[in-house]
């Protein structure tokens, strides 16, 4: 497993960066997946630019009530930030959940994102957060709702000559909790299904992962359980949906641990 | 002589170069200007090569070998028969000639600068593949490539007057070894000397010297075999890899230095693989419960070619099929198939943990059946009096088989409980396992400076020969471990001999080790006596490796060493098989909501005679459990319905972790073998061979008798418990 040739550039600034963007460059990040898809040779772009020198992507702020992640966060360090525990702590604890020590501390927040893998933790509780994407190109930048950027199973909205630069997550709602639970094969594994919750009185964020192409808003749940339906009833309702029988109850298990766990 | 070292725990002395990173494993190997090798894999199952089309001249690429260009060099791998057995010439070709049969078999080999530009050219290799229909299931297969079948006593009769006859069917799949090195291989060869030199990660030099020699029609003296530090095989690297070959012989026409390292994808895909065996097993049993006889037909998944040994392990699944039981009358047949799959062959085990699931698996169904007890049943039916000869042939050489179990019920504490969330059970699994035979050498001698260098036939990858043989031959000098240096892996340098797998090391290594010290200790002591003025016979060997008069005047290794350069003793020892066994009980708890299998606790009771590092020991159960543990939950190597491999990463190939390990708790049986100075048995394999039957029986006592095959997966149990009910 050796790479097909390419060409390695290593901007220091976005600015530098995105010029160097395009349908035939790939953005390493924390080379996670990037670097297993270019050794299995299923990866082959012509460039790979590497941004782990863009250091003015790499923060956590707040925001009014939310949060600014800059794309190049580690995942360790919104593991450990204060800042996300106090503000969000659905990322922190969904974050824990993302492979094993040594990949949070390689892999960022916005890998992950942009990688798009429908198994992937981050994604599913950034849906439930109501997250946004902000993104940069030459010729400007915009802003994508989750639904929006994420399309399919590692495939996103984000165009080839754009750059991934931020995630937002609003301010949550007073008075809330948040749960998160996941099913692996064995301690660190990619994940068969989990579910994140974000519940506050009136308001509800409940996401399956492994249960779709991209994490899947149990919105008849939320809505259930803002009509004061009991965890379990709401569980079986964001399931509902869910083909394979046994994945079917899995997700639901999985999502009645989440929302009696936001709900403690 | 006292024993002071063996018996001791001590530690590995070997770790402290592992742990610093001061070891040399193949890759560590880098010779300048070498050639690299990249292989390119049929990514078919089956097909027809109408042509292969070899790129004109490229960057960096010294050649491209096809079996064109082996024509009249090589021949396939040897394949290894066994007693009684019917076993076909269908050798795996070094690389592909007119048909492939497995995705992953060798087609070409490109050697390039680099792997990187090797990899670059292997892309550009057209092959013309007529895709074939691939045949997935052994039992379907119509090509019948090992065979062997034994009926001994009144079995029909034993089944028409049998109280009850209890049927059962099982299949193990398939598995990947996974050794943390891949495989690899560098040769280089000497025109001028005409001696050829291969560095292989292996288990031993001989098997790898024997196939070099065969397979290139060489003799053996012109072949210098180097085994580096290895990085575990688990049986994968016994035989001879073809790749290996193609390295040897691409030394010779290119006249250039080749080196293949195998990556990760390679080895998941190319290792010969594990299990891949099913079974339909009839047992007899008379109203009290005894045994009467049993039936036994079973299907073994053998790949597209035979390595060398892979008609072993079916072989051996059928000699033990009456396992730890008196059965007197049985007839047992196996028959290994072609698939078009990568080849089987033994991987930790090898063909024991299949016999002891088989069978263990159709006792407790027996039990439930009968509405025994199963640990009643089993103590019914143990085999007490040894030596024993079983009805399938082989002589079990000594054994405590009720002391194991007595003493697995008591560590496991079974426990059984069903509530709303979860159902617990608790279930036992017994072994006995043939180890050792054949033979083994070694060689002592006695350095300068009175330290003892021994040369081991047998050599290790992991398991911890250094310690062990030292501690052996220390005693038997009576001087601290730092005194005895071993050696291993060099064929130019280690007397020929058999290798190390099938549980062997301690058995014969370890007894061909003392015997090679007892040599040299008479050797010495002949000096020593005329140094002394004294007779042979009335000096002794004192603690401090000292040669004493009955006067009190003495000699050290050293003096005798300064009077006589080079004393040296050499030793071959050879026994019949010998019988480790062992009881393992697993308790185990099935979540109601996901299926998911938690083990909450194993005991695993091991004879393997005497134990001559506990520590080590252990660590061999242990690491053997972790295997079979990873067979009971999550391992299984996936071919799709067009026989590709699902498996080729960790992503599809999942090994457990150390958070999925449950407390293990380990005792030792010691039922000496009277076959050999030591006493010793085998304790490699125990772990994996134990765990998986007590684990499925657990799991069975969970589901109220529901049955399934490993892995448990959550989605099998979840089904499982549903058709179990409440």
């Amino acid at each position: 497993v050796k790479p097909a040739r390419f060409d390695y550039r290593a901007p220091t600034s976005v600015e530098e960066a995105l010029p160097l963007l395009g349908l035939d460059s790939a953005v390493l990040a924390g080379g996670q997946s990037l670097v297993p898809l270019l050794n299995l040779r299923l990866a082959r772009p012509g460039t790979v630019v590497d941004v782990n020198g863009i250091v003015e992507l790499d923060y956590i702020r707040a925001d009014e009530g939310g949060l600014r992640i800059g794309a190049l966060t580690r995942q360790v360090t919104l593991e450990r930030s204060e800042l996300v525990r106090r503000r969000c702590p659905l990322l922190a604890k969904a974050v824990r959940f993302v492979g094993h020590p040594q990949i949070r501390s390689r892999g960022p927040v916005g890998g992950s994102v942009a990688h798009a893998d429908p198994a992937a933790e981050l994604p599913a509780a950034l849906v439930a957060l109501g997250a946004r994407f902000h993104l940069r190109s030459p010729a400007g930048a915009r802003a994508l709702s989750v639904s929006e950027f994420l399309l399919g199973p590692l495939y996103t909205a984000r165009e080839p000559g754009e750059l991934l630069v931020e995630v937002e997550v609003p301010e949550q709602p007073q008075g809330g909790g948040s749960g998160f639970a996941e099913h692996a094969r064995t301690h660190g594994d990619f994940a068969t299904a989990g579910a994140a919750a974000v519940i506050a009185p009136g308001s509800a964020g409940i996401t399956l992962l492994g249960a779709g192409p991209v994490p899947v808003r149990a919105t008849a749940a939320e809505r259930a359980l803002c009509d004061g339906a009991e965890p379990s009833e709401a569980a079986a309702l964001a399931a509902q949906d869910v083909e394979d029988e046994h994945r079917r109850a899995l997700c639901g298990e999985l999502a009645r641990r989440a929302i009696e766990e936001a709900m403690r | 002589l006292s024993r002071r070292l063996v018996g001791q725990p001590l530690r590995r002395r070997e770790d402290d170069c592992i742990l610093r990173g001061r070891t040399r494993y193949l890759d560590d190997i880098d010779p300048p200007g070498a050639a690299h090798v990249a292989f390119v894999r049929s990514p078919f199952a089956h097909a027809r090569i109408a042509g292969v089309m070899v790129p004109e001249r490229l960057e960096d690429v010294f050649a491209v070998i096809t079996a064109a260009d082996l024509e009249g060099r090589v021949t396939d791998l040897p394949v290894q028969g066994f007693e009684g057995g019917e076993v076909s010439a269908e050798g795996h070709p070094v690389l592909a000639g007119d048909e492939v049969r497995y995705a992953g078999q060798p087609v070409a080999a490109v050697l390039a600068a680099s792997r990187a530009a090797a990899e670059d050219a292997a892309e550009l290799v057209e092959i013309d593949y007529h895709p074939l229909e691939p045949v997935l299931d052994a039992r379907a297969s119509d090509v019948t490539m090992s065979r062997w079948h034994r009926v001994s006593g009144d079995v029909d009769g034993a089944f028409r007057s049998a109280a009850h006859v209890v049927r059962a069917s099982h299949a193990l799949p398939r598995l990947a070894p996974v050794p943390m090195e891949p495989r690899g291989a560098i040769a280089s060869y000497d025109g001028v000397e005409d001696m050829l030199t291969v560095w292989v990660s292996a288990q031993d030099s001989h098997r790898q010297l024997a196939g070099l020699s065969q397979v290139l029609d060489r003799p053996e003296d012109s072949i210098h075999v180097i085994v580096p530090d290895v990085g575990g095989a688990f049986g994968s690297k016994g035989a001879p890899a073809p790749e290996t070959m193609l390295v040897a012989a691409a030394a010779m026409t290119t006249g250039r230095t080749v080196k293949w390292a195998e990556d990760r994808e390679e080895n998941f895909i190319a290792s010969y693989q594990g299990r891949g065996m099913e079974a339909d097993i009839d047992l007899a049993l008379d109203d009290t419960g005894t045994m009467l006889a049993l039936r036994a037909r079973i299907w073994a998944d053998l790949g597209g070619y035979l390595m060398p040994t892979t008609a072993i392990p079916p072989h051996t699944t059928a000699m033990l099929m009456c396992g730890v039981y008196d059965i007197p009358a049985a007839d047992v047949e196996v028959e290994g198939r072609r698939t078009n799959k990568v080849p089987t062959g033994p991987y930790r085990g090898a063909g024991r943990p299949e016999a002891a699931y088989f069978l263990e698996c159709t006792v407790d169904a027996a039990a439930r059946e009968l509405g025994i007890d199963p640990l009643d049943l089993r103590r019914r039916n143990l085999i007490r009096q040894f030596p024993y000869e079983t009805a399938l042939g082989w002589t079990y050489d000594s054994g405590d088989y009720a002391r194991c179990l007595d003493l697995a019920e008591e560590l496991v504490e079974p426990l059984r409980r069903t509530d709303e969330a979860r159902v617990v059970g608790t279930g036992f699994g017994m072994y006995v396992e043939r180890a050792g035979g054949l033979f083994e050498t070694a060689d002592a001698e006695l350095l300068p400076d009175g330290r003892v260098l021994v040369r081991s036939g047998s050599s290790p990858h992991g398991q911890g020969h250094d310690t062990t043989f030292a501690q052996l031959a220390a005693d038997r000098l009576g001087v601290g471990l730092e005194e005895v240096e071993l050696r291993f892996g060099d064929s130019k340098e280690v007397p020929r001999g058999v290798g190390t797998f099938a549980s062997r090391s301690v058995a014969m290594g370890g007894s061909a080790v003392v015997q090679a010290v007892e040599a040299l200790k008479s050797k010495c002591a002949a000096v020593a006596a005329e140094l002394l003025e004294a007779r042979e016979d009335e000096l002794e060997w004192r603690e401090g490796g000292r040669l004493a008069t009955g006067d009190g005047r003495s000699l050290g290794l050293r003096e005798v060493a300064g009077a006589e350069r080079g004393i040296r003793a050499s030793s071959r020892f050879s026994s019949d098989l010998v019988f480790s066994s062992g009881a393992y009980g697993a308790v185990v708890e099935i979540e109601r909501a996901t299926g998911r299998l938690r083990v909450l606790r194993l005991a695993a009771i091991d004879d393997a005679g005497t134990i001559i590092n506990p520590l080590l020991a252990e660590g061999q159960v242990v690491g053997g459990t972790a295997q079979g543990l990873g067979q009971c939950l999550v391992e299984e190597a996936v071919y799709d319905e067009e026989g590709n491999p699902t498996f080729a990463s960790f992503l599809g190939y999942s090994l457990l972790t150390a958070a999925e390990m449950p407390p293990v708790i380990t005792a030792f049986v010691e039922s000496p073998s009277p076959l050999n100075p030591l006493g010793a048995k085998g304790i490699g394999e125990g772990g994996a061979i134990g765990t998986p039957a007590a684990v499925a029986n657990a799991v069975a006592d969970a589901l109220g008798g529901v049955r399934v095959d490993p892995p448990f997966t959550d989605a099998k149990l979840w089904r499982a418990l549903r058709e179990a009910g409440p």
